[in-house]
């Protein structure tokens, strides 16, 4: 985020802002997200793990941590004078925990001020990287929070529900992404009637809304184009028991690029191990727990494609 | 970005311009994959008449991306050379090329999809598309001209024990580019078929 343009354009910057989400509840999102993190700061990364789901946040359950007295509210009703102040130690060294996000997310009155402004406040703690775990809703904050970070990260199983979900999301964000670049308000409702596919103005597909959008304003247009080319979200896949399961994640990044002109990430997969169920049991993040399981070993390989962006 | 009637066939495949049979093999199956009427991936992105669509582009590409005389017609419709470096023709330039591109009919070189690419005689299609002889693949995998030849005509009674051919099998795959699990799994099946009748 630290970045002029906001969202989703990888930079190169000192600090990471990473957002998981997308697909629905269940599909390991806290999971992957807790155990990047661990993996991470076993990397020597100092990281901050963030929970903002909405859902139900139970981060600090993934790492074995007691809910915890202090969260975000603290420092937004101002009863601590600094972000660091609510941070959570994990007893794992590098790694901090944030929680009570979801309040703010949640709240009617979340403007987009008040957005910015905690941004900053997280842009300013002292670490390297920071995992913001945003559940499976949609709403407008959380599609605003994945467009702010440096890069999203949507997790997704290989059902037709957890699929489904995800593109539904990951529409949602690009025409949220187109509507925030554009100056017309012609062009802006144009871009709100094409999310609807049975539009009156024929618009089935993003390549629709560009040809319609040129006929009224070219900059514009131009901008939408931009906004396509630079928007890179990532993709994990998790529960994975076939290599035709893998090929899916393949797949689904074909599909973006046909449908949206979108260059999704691939960022890798998570296999389903029952070892993952086990760790959750016992509250002990299985990359501690059984670092040598083949779940373990994945997570791994993510975190340290995540770690190369330093 | 464009939409599926303006892509280049390299586009429609996710290829580069400068892609081998072998990548064009690859990248197809990848695209039949994710197009397929059953595909996880697509269903709830695009309506059923753009998979169609889509299909008929990708069988469309990948028929003139394999032939090599065809392969280079569409070349010099599409891509002018400029510094050695192709280049996009025109917009008007494409406008002509699109019409070439309506002429070009489906022929009976397809593969039929109930049949999978596991077949001998398919396996037989796929390297002559690429233009790779016998010998070649037999020098790259190290098995004799004559297995290639037995697995190519599906002469099951000549072939070796299944444990050998397993491994043929594998290795005839990969240096065709094709998914050697998916060979061997169906030209096994096919031969318990045949073996039954």
């Amino acid at each position: 985020m630290g970045s002029k343009r906001v969202g989703q354009t990888q930079t190169i910057n000192r600090k990471m802002i990473w957002t998981i989400g997308g697909g629905k509840g269940g599909s390991g999102k806290s999971f992957i997200t807790a155990n990047i993190g661990i993996c991470l700061s076993k990397l020597g990364v100092r990281v901050v793990l963030i929970d903002a789901d909405l859902g139900g946040a139970n981060l600090h359950t993934f790492l074995g941590v007691s809910p915890p007295a202090l969260s975000l509210p603290d420092f937004i009703k101002k009863r601590v004078s600094h972000l660091r102040e609510v941070l959570i130690p994990t007893g794992i060294p590098n790694l901090q925990l944030l929680t009570g996000a979801q309040d703010l997310l949640n709240a009617a009155d979340a403007k987009s001020v008040q957005k910015r402004k905690l941004v900053r406040s997280i842009q300013s703690l002292d670490s390297d990287t920071i995992l913001v775990d945003l559940g499976a809703g949609n709403s407008l904050s959380v599609l605003d929070f994945f467009l702010m970070s440096d890069g999203g990260i949507l997790v997704v199983t290989p059902e037709p529900t957890s699929i489904e979900n995800t593109y539904r999301f990951l529409k949602s964000a690009f025409y949220r992404r187109l509507k925030q670049s554009v100056s017309s308000s012609s062009v802006k409702a144009l871009i709100d009637g094409a999310m609807d596919r049975k539009n009156e103005m024929g618009i089935q597909n993003p390549h629709d809304l560009i040809k319609a959008a040129r006929r009224m304003d070219e900059g514009d247009a131009d901008r939408i184009i931009e906004e396509v080319e630079t928007f890179h979200p990532n993709l994990i896949l998790n529960q994975v028991r076939s290599k035709k399961d893998i090929e899916i994640g393949f797949s689904i990044r074909s599909a973006c690029l046909k449908y949206f002109g979108i260059h999704l990430h691939y960022l890798g997969y998570v296999v389903y191990d029952q070892d993952v169920n086990n760790s959750i049991r016992r509250r002990r993040p299985l990359v501690l727990e059984n670092s040598r399981s083949r779940a373990a070993q994945c997570v791994m390989e993510i975190a340290s494609k995540l770690a190369n962006h330093h | 970005m464009k939409g599926i009637k303006d892509q280049t066939y390299y586009e429609i495949l996710e290829v580069s311009p400068t892609a081998t049979a072998k990548e064009i093999q690859r990248a197809y199956e990848h695209a039949k994959e994710t197009f397929h009427t059953d595909s996880l991936a697509v269903y709830s992105l695009f309506s059923e008449e753009e998979v169609k669509e889509i299909q008929s582009v990708i069988e469309e590409a990948y028929r003139v991306l394999m032939d090599e005389t065809l392969r280079k017609s569409y070349d010099q419709s599409h891509f002018q050379t400029v510094g050695g470096q192709p280049l996009e023709k025109p917009y008007e330039a494409q406008g002509v090329s699109k019409e070439q591109k309506a002429s070009l009919s489906f022929t009976g070189l397809l593969f039929n999809p109930e049949e999978g690419l596991s077949r001998g005689k398919t396996l037989k299609q796929v390297r002559e598309r690429m233009g790779v002889e016998l010998p070649t693949i037999s020098e790259e995998t190290r098995i004799s001209i004559k297995i290639l030849e037995w697995i190519e005509e599906e002469a099951f009674e000549k072939l070796p024990a299944l444990v050998y051919l397993k491994g043929f099998l594998k290795s005839y795959a990969q240096s065709l580019g094709l998914d050697p699990q998916k060979v061997i799994e169906e030209y096994i099946r096919l031969m318990g078929e045949s073996k039954k009748k």
